[in-house]
C-alpha cells in the first residue's frame, strides 16, 4: 500500500468510527479545550500506531485499546498540556446542535462516568457500547469474572445513586 | 433508573451520533500528522537529548580526569562527577528503553503500569538529580575553572571557602523545601515550574503510587 493509499484508508477508518473518539473524549473530558487537545492526541497516536495495525483484528478494538490508553495517560498528566496536533481555533470533531444539547439520561450517564476512576471510566464505555465481557477483558487485559464482578458493582453503585426516591 | 436502561439510551444516542459528528479530515493531512509529535515521543525525543549531552558530560569529564590524574585535588571531583553523570546516563537509557517499549494498542493495564513505571523512574532521576546538584556544584566550579580557564580555585577561593559552600549546599535542601511548601500556590501561573515542584516535592510521585494501587485493585477479582 502506498503512502498515499495508507492515509486515505486511516482517515476513512477513522471517519468510520469518530463516535468512539466523541465518547472516548466526552467521558475524560468535561472541558471542551482539554476534549480538543485529547482528540488530538489520540489520532495522532492512532496515526502513529496505524502500520503496525493488524487486520486480523476489528478496527473498532484497536482503536479503543489505543483511545483508552492515551485518554487514561492524558488524563493523569498534570497540567503542563501542550497542544501538539492543530490551530488552537480548529476542531478535529465539530459537534452539531444535536449533540451539543445531549439528552438528559445521557447527561446523567456521563455525570456518572465522571465519579469513576479513569480505567473504570474505560469499562463502562465498551460496557455500554456493547462489547461483550471476553472482548471487554481482552482490551483491559483483566479476567472475563473480573470483568463481570465490576460491571455489577458499577450497576450497584449506579442504582444507589440515581436509583428511584423511596417512598415515604 | 438502572444501567440497563441508561445503555438502551445510549444505543440510541450512539446511532444519531454518526450523523451529527463532522470529523475535519482535512486536518488529519499527512504532512500534518507526520510533523506532529505526541507526548510520548516528545518525552522520548527529550530523554534521548539528554542522554547525548550527558554522555559528552562523561566523556569530557573522562578526558580530564586523565589529564589530572597526578593531582588529586582535581582527578577526586572529576571521578565524584563522572560517576554521577555514569548513573544519569543509565537511569537515562532505562527510561529511554521503557518508553520505547510502550505500545498503546496493548491491553490497557499492561501499558498503563509500564507508564507509571516510566513515570516513577523519571521523577526519582529528577529528584536524584536535583537533590545531587545541591551537592555536586562546588566539584564542577572545581573541574570546569581548571578544565575551561585552568584556574586553580583551591588558590582563588581557598579550602574553608569551598567546604563552606559544600555545606551552604547542604543548607539550601530544607530551605528549597520550605520555599517550595510557602509559595508553592503561586507557581500556579507557571504549569512547567509547579510540575518541576510537584516532581520535586513528592505530590507526583505519589500520584503515581495511588494509580499504580488503583492499577492492582482494577486486576483483582475480589
Amino acid at each position: 500500500m502506498t503512502k498515499p493509499e495508507l492515509q486515505e484508508r486511516f482517515q476513512t477508518l477513522i471517519e468510520e468510527h469518530k463516535k468512539i473518539l466523541y465518547k472516548v473524549c466526552n467521558a475524560y473530558c468535561r472541558n471542551r479545550d482539554d476534549r480538543d487537545d485529547l482528540a488530538q492526541e489520540i489520532a495522532l497516536q492512532l496515526w502513529r500506531s496505524f502500520g503496525t495495525f493488524d487486520a486480523r483484528v476489528r478496527f473498532s478494538t484497536w482503536m479503543y485499546r489505543i483511545a483508552l490508553n492515551v485518554a487514561i495517560s492524558f488524563y493523569r498528566r498534570e497540567s503542563t498540556r501542550t497542544r501538539s496536533l492543530l490551530p488552537a481555533d480548529i476542531c478535529l470533531l465539530e459537534e452539531s446542535a444535536a449533540t451539543a444539547s445531549q439528552p438528559e439520561e445521557i447527561l446523567l450517564l456521563y455525570q456518572f462516568i465522571e465519579g469513576l476512576d479513569p480505567l473504570n471510566k474505560g469499562l463502562i464505555l465498551l460496557y455500554l457500547d456493547g462489547y461483550s465481557y471476553r472482548e471487554i477483558a481482552d482490551m483491559l487485559g483483566i479476567r472475563e469474572t473480573n470483568v463481570a464482578t465490576k460491571i455489577s458493582r458499577l450497576k450497584q453503585t449506579m442504582k444507589q445513586k440515581f436509583g428511584e426516591p423511596t417512598q415515604a | 433508573m438502572d444501567l440497563d436502561e441508561l445503555k438502551t439510551k445510549w444505543t440510541e444516542y450512539d446511532r444519531k451520533l454518526d450523523a451529527s459528528l463532522e470529523l475535519n479530515r482535512q486536518l488529519l493531512g499527512e504532512a500534518r500528522l507526520n510533523r506532529a509529535k505526541t507526548a510520548l515521543q516528545r518525552l522520548t525525543l527529550g530523554l534521548g537529548l539528554e542522554a547525548v549531552l550527558t554522555f559528552v558530560a562523561i566523556a569530557a569529564l573522562g578526558d580530564f580526569l586523565y589529564t589530572n590524574r597526578s593531582l588529586p585535588r582535581f582527578a577526586f571531583p572529576a571521578a565524584a562527577l563522572d560517576l554521577c553523570a555514569i548513573v544519569i546516563f543509565i537511569a537515562l537509557i532505562r527510561q529511554i528503553t521503557l518508553a520505547m517499549q510502550i505500545d498503546y494498542g496493548k491491553p490497557i493495564a499492561v501499558i498503563q503500569k509500564q507508564i507509571v513505571e516510566l513515570q516513577r523512574l523519571r521523577i526519582r532521576s529528577l529528584q536524584g538529580i536535583f537533590l545531587g546538584a545541591t551537592l555536586a556544584w562546588i566539584p564542577l566550579l572545581i573541574v570546569a575553572f581548571k578544565g575551561l580557564f585552568g584556574l586553580d580555585t583551591y588558590r582563588l577561593f581557598g579550602a574553608a571557602w569551598l567546604s563552606a559552600n559544600v555545606l551552604l549546599g547542604l543548607a539550601i535542601i530544607p530551605l528549597a523545601i520550605w520555599m517550595s511548601k510557602r509559595f508553592g500556590d503561586r507557581l500556579g501561573r507557571f504549569p512547567l515550574m509547579q510540575r518541576l515542584r510537584n516532581d520535586l516535592m513528592g505530590p507526583n510521585l505519589n500520584a503515581a503510587v495511588g494509580f499504580l494501587a488503583i492499577l492492582s485493585e482494577f486486576e483483582d477479582v475480589n
